[in-house]
């Protein structure tokens, strides 16, 4: 057991390599895909500048605070999006096409193998370098002073987002087994996860409640956010078995995909 | 080999207008059918289209909260706000075609020279085929989304004359959309990323057109960029036209007038580009 | 060893009806069927052997393939290779199979050929010295080397079942499944990778289980047949087996003074009815005859009679006319009461 984790963990090195190698190779995509997101994110930014433009607090949220979870979202997702990627690809088209094979006749985890097709997406750096100098600066301009055990916990809270990112993908790219393409559930999915971007409170009773409990993506980054930033303990402490709770469910449905693959085609 | 079937096709005596829209007929009908294969693709673009809807009416409702009953920033009502933002989604619903990827794909794999072996334009072929997939949003996702809301939140109920100006409106930005989407589709003739162009071109249009934040809250320089770029015209137009935000007939013949400029300025960009790509492929043996 | 035991896979296929108002009507209600692809089907292929997979399109074999490597799950029976079954134990049962399916590739489509083998390695555990000699061996065999640093997405079809191949074979497995292996190479490369497979059998002892539509692939490659129809096994045994069941057999010979070629085949066919004689290159005469109704050793005694032979030689029967004739007509097939075992077949 422990050696076959230790033997993906070397794997996974070396295809992080493999990966790093690759973007030298695609040196323009990378610097299209990277610019593309900064231009993202900078609309996104300019949005909550002109909201606030006309007010000075909304849902009890101030300009810095509202900044501070746009740049936290994207810790977990970027984290997410650096290994996770190639499950776009699930979704969209390698059951389509009967392509899902080739990580069945590989000797090792059939989702490792699927994952590590795409370590290191570039845009999930740009998304953690821009999460952060956001989080940094609109901290600073809000004089934060976390402490110690908050300092320590940032790492798990980052974790334990981008797991739940993790889990809401490959469920809906899971579907993908039953419905041949599962690429509009997806998008829909991470359309969903745009909410995590902003105050939970300015939502409807019913949306909030979808955005806790059954997309959970409140707790990638309101709920951090909300501790960060005040330290109320509230919801936080549901984080690990929430983060769990949709990752074992998530696996759950790989599996059984994986078990009722049908490779069409002749 | 498009270089050997170019001047043929146009040596040949044109057809009527009526036979010729008949020849792309079967695109329209063929672009439906392929889509209606994946009917769980309308309910989650519908699900899509609400959550966007979503984001932007309640962080807008929250700034709107406590605004006076004559109306807060930029003259808009919290019912006008919301009305706003959600016809902004539908707008954008019809406006999701999907050319930009199709074309995208079709350059990047080679079929498009496939296409030039057929006696007809490919890019008409894309815009009849193009057609359905907007008729069928409209009807099977930008409806039910507007339904949903209007159980939530409060709209405000147009005049039927707005109506009307902007359901014509709504056509010229449909076509605005697909000449938007066709251009950055042809980006496949230059580089293999389009996935990065056409994620910047979403954020652009999306935040251009005042889909995001109406032009009339944004700051001065900011509203005369916008005004003067074409997505103006896919959402920002309409909706002016829809909520009455205009003054008198010439008003409203303004907003139609760079709409129409724009397509007239746009087709003949698209078209241009598409012969200098067309001898690109050329070099580039097809 | 490949033990296959009643072997069942099942379908669900949704019917679509044609043109627009079927379409409209498919995204309100959907007719599905079943389709039985595998129906009970057992067989058992020995280690070591080189077993050709046989049947036409629609028999099968792509499915009941899937199901040995683990790809798909049966609906009834099991499947075991070299112990295992593997949709159960996908990973065990990968370590010792290598798998090309000539319409798909599993290689890493933005990477080059030497990129991807190195994966490959690392992925299969491949050590130094195996890693070494296959590299050198696909280097005399295959001209791995002219792939270069392309990107596998930009390489011919050709190009990339070569790589196919060699990835297949990478880590020594003990079984290789291949699905179309030549598909897309020409005459010199076909005879590169059934030289390949034979070497590596040959040194190594591997399994072979190959499907091809080129017949030259099977009777080069392989030495004993597995031939399926609408999903069950319609014969099983040596090649020479299969081949022995041909309805007609064939004889050309050279014979020296008259009569002329023409005259020759007409005397032999009005002579011996249901006999056609045609000349062949040369002045030779091919004669052909239906086993049922005359003996080698009848139609040879007529020639040497009849003739002044100088030279005469029996061609092995065509294994092309032999499987058309199955395809055509499971049914009237003699093999198609069971499972036929050395020796049965036409007069010896």
């Amino acid at each position: 057991m422990t050696r076959t984790v230790w033997r993906h963990v070397r794997l996974a090195f070396f295809l992080g390599g493999v990966g790093l190698h690759r973007l030298s190779a695609y040196r323009v995509d990378f610097v299209l895909g990277a610019g593309a997101f900064l231009v993202r994110v900078g609309l996104q930014t300019a949005v909550v500048g002109l909201v606030f433009r006309q007010v000075p607090a909304v849902g009890g949220w101030t300009y810095h605070e509202v900044l501070f979870l746009l740049g936290f979202s994207l810790l977990p997702r970027g984290l997410d999006h650096l290994f996770t990627d190639q499950l776009w690809e699930l979704g969209r088209k390698l059951v389509q096409r009967g392509e899902f094979y080739r990580y069945l006749v590989r000797p090792v985890n059939p989702l490792f193998s699927l994952l590590s097709e795409r370590f290191f997406h570039p845009d999930g750096l740009g998304e953690l370098a821009v999460g952060a100098v956001l989080v940094g600066w609109s901290g600073n301009e809000l004089g934060l002073r976390p402490t110690p055990l908050q300092w320590a916990v940032v790492p798990l809270l980052v974790l334990c987002g981008a797991l739940i990112h993790t889990s809401v993908k490959l469920l809906f790219a899971s579907l993908s087994f039953w419905t041949v393409t599962s690429l509009p559930s997806m998008y829909a999915a991470s359309q969903v996860s745009e909410f995590a971007a902003y105050p939970l409170d300015i939502y409807h009773p019913s949306l909030r409640f979808l955005l806790t409990w059954v997309l959970p993506f409140a707790f990638t980054s309101y709920v951090p956010c909300v501790y960060l930033l005040t330290g109320a303990t509230g919801l936080v402490v549901w984080l690990p078995l929430v983060t769990a709770g949709a990752f074992v469910l998530a696996l759950t449905v790989w599996r059984r995909g994986v078990n009722a693959y049908e490779m069409t085609g002749s | 080999m498009s270089g050997v079937d170019v001047p043929e096709r146009e040596g040949t005596p044109r057809p009527s207008p009526a036979a010729r829209v008949r020849h792309y007929l079967p695109f329209a009908t063929g672009g439906l059918q392929s889509l209606l294969r994946y009917r769980s693709t309308f309910v989650t673009t519908g699900v899509t289209a609400a959550a966007g809807a979503a984001v932007t009416v309640f962080l807008w409702r929250a700034v709107y909260a406590g605004s006076p009953p004559g109306g807060g920033p930029g003259g808009f009502t919290p019912e006008g706000i919301t009305t706003y933002l959600l016809m902004a989604q539908v707008l954008q619903v019809l406006h999701a075609n999907r050319v930009d990827d199709e074309v995208a794909a079709e350059v990047y794999r080679g079929d498009v020279a496939v296409m030039l072996v057929r006696p007809v334009s490919y890019p008409v072929v894309r815009f009849f085929a193009c057609l359905p997939v907007v008729a069928a949003n409209a009807v099977l996702v930008g409806v039910p989304v507007l339904a949903l809301f209007a159980l939530i939140v409060p709209l405000t109920v147009p005049r039927p004359v707005d109506v009307a100006l902007f359901l014509v409106s709504t056509a010229l930005s449909v076509l605005l959309a697909f000449l938007v989407n066709l251009l950055t589709g042809m980006t496949g003739f230059v580089t293999t990323n389009t996935w990065g162009v056409r994620m910047v071109k979403q954020s652009v249009v999306a935040f251009f057109a005042g889909q995001l934040v109406p032009l009339a809250l944004m700051p001065g320089p900011l509203a005369a960029v916008a005004s003067a770029l074409p997505f103006r015209g896919m959402v920002d137009g309409p909706l002016t036209l829809l909520l009455g935000r205009y003054d008198g007939v010439a008003g409203a013949a303004d907003v139609l007038a760079r709409q129409i400029g724009w397509a007239a300025g746009l087709t003949l960009l698209g078209a241009v580009l598409w012969r200098a790509s067309l001898s690109r492929l050329e070099v580039l043996g097809g | 060893m490949i033990v296959a035991e009643n072997l069942v896979k099942e379908f669900r296929l949704t019917e679509r009806k044609p043109g627009l108002v079927g379409s409209l009507s498919t995204l309100f209600t959907r007719e599905h069927r079943i389709v039985r692809a595998v129906d009970g089907v057992s067989f058992t292929i020995p280690a070591g052997s080189k077993t050709a997979y046989i049947g036409a399109n629609g028999a099968g074999k792509s499915t009941t393939i899937k199901m040995l490597t683990g790809i798909m799950t049966p609906t009834g029976g099991r499947c075991l290779v070299r112990g295992i079954e593997p949709y159960r134990h996908r990973q065990a049962n990968a370590r010792s199979i290598g798998v090309v399916f000539g319409q798909r590739s599993q290689l890493w489509w933005d990477l080059s050929v030497p990129d991807s083998f190195r994966i490959l390695r690392r992925i299969y555990d491949v050590p130094d010295p195996v890693y070494r000699r296959n590299l050198a061996l696909y280097r005399d065999l295959l001209d791995i080397d002219a792939l270069g640093t392309t990107p596998v997405r930009q390489l011919s079809l050709g190009q990339r079942m070569r790589a196919e191949i060699a990835a297949s074979l990478l880590h020594d497995p003990a079984v290789v499944f291949w699905d179309e292996p030549t598909i897309g190479l020409d005459m010199v490369l076909k005879d590169a990778v059934r030289h390949l497979v034979n070497h590596v059998h040959r040194e190594l002892g591997t399994t072979v289980v190959l499907t091809s539509h080129d017949i030259a692939d099977i009777a080069a490659i392989c030495d004993s047949a597995l031939v399926v129809d609408r999903g069950r096994v319609v014969h099983q045994g040596s090649i020479r087996d299969l081949l022995r069941t041909a309805e007609r057999r064939s004889v050309v010979f050279d014979h020296r003074g008259g009569p002329d070629p023409g005259h020759a085949c007409a005397r032999i066919e009005q002579e011996l009815p249901g006999v056609s004689a045609s000349p062949a290159e040369d002045g030779r005469i091919k004669v052909d005859y239906p086993v049922d109704r005359f003996t080698s050793r009848q139609v040879l005694a007529f020639l040497l009679e009849r003739f002044d032979l100088a030279d005469c030689y029996a061609p092995e029967p065509d294994l092309e006319d032999v499987l058309r004739r199955i395809y055509a007509g499971g049914s009237r097939s003699p093999l198609a009461a069971g499972v036929a075992g050395p020796g049965q077949g036409g007069a010896a």
